[in-house]
């Protein structure tokens, strides 16, 4: 179990290394933040040009790549995985796991204010037991990443 | 919901669950980053990546989106099958919700 990436503990030089960039660009919840957000967005800007671009009797994608949304979708992505690397550099994976949670809340709302999608009672209930049962795993499977 | 979008979407979701973990151990070497396994998680998570925007162009994504949750779930069941890994009342609960989350959306229009 020496994985190098399951090392979870900030070490002490990590932590100094932290405090030396000081402002709030280099805070590791800033970038926290920031990655989970981009991931939402991510996700909006792809459903954006996907309807634009897909017909629905395919269903492999690739024609997708035709849209700038979708280049956008996959540049949020990427910034937003190094984000996130960056901030695991200091802050503990359990709070991280449990805040990546957010996404299940922040993409719906997403879906409701900015593409104008009706979510019925039925659906937010649905959503709602998704978004405890996700905070819930979070901590276990935190555990069991380590180990995969 | 049909049972072949069902399928397509857990195709989808077990892609990125093995993209991700190819892409932890080929970063995660001791001798360096190792390529084939680079490439495997690139290659898994394009698929995954593809027919997720299928989907997208087919659903709202407020109605698809909950089933990532299930990537979670995936992920415990290969932990308790590969690891036999001990499954907590805790792990239950939450595997439980999700799937009776998702399963409510499904019931839900399409739109």
């Amino acid at each position: 179990m020496d994985d190098p990436v399951a090392v979870q503990i900030p070490s002490d030089e990590v932590k100094a290394q932290a405090k030396r960039r000081k402002g709030w660009f280099f805070h590791p919840y800033t970038h926290l933040l920031l990655s989970i957000v981009l991931s939402a967005v991510a996700q909006l800007c792809l459903k954006k040009g996907a309807t634009r671009t897909l017909v629905p009797e395919v269903w492999l994608g690739v024609e997708g790549l035709r849209s700038g949304w979708v280049w956008l979708a996959i540049l949020a992505m990427v910034t937003s995985l190094f984000s996130w690397l960056y901030s695991l550099r200091f802050v503990p994976l359990n709070i991280a796991y449990n805040l990546a949670g957010l996404i299940q809340v922040l993409v719906p709302l997403g879906c409701w204010l900015l593409l104008g999608e009706r979510i019925g009672l039925e659906r937010l209930c649905g959503i709602l037991l998704v978004c405890v049962g996700v905070f819930i795993v979070a901590q276990p499977l935190m555990r069991v990443e380590e180990k995969l | 919901m049909t049972p072949f979008f069902f399928l397509v979407v857990v195709i989808s979701e077990c892609c990125s669950v093995a993209g991700q973990l190819f892409f932890k151990h080929a970063m995660g070497g001791s001798d360096g980053v190792g390529k084939g396994k680079l490439t495997a998680g690139i290659a898994v998570m394009a698929v995954g990546f593809f027919l997720w925007m299928g989907l997208m162009s087919k659903f709202d994504l407020s109605y698809l989106y909950p089933f990532d949750g299930l990537n979670r779930v995936l992920l415990m069941i290969g932990a308790s099958v590969i690891l036999k890994e001990k499954m907590t009342l805790n792990l239950w609960v939450g595997v439980t919700l999700i799937c009776a989350g998702v399963l409510i959306v499904s019931r839900t229009g399409a739109g």
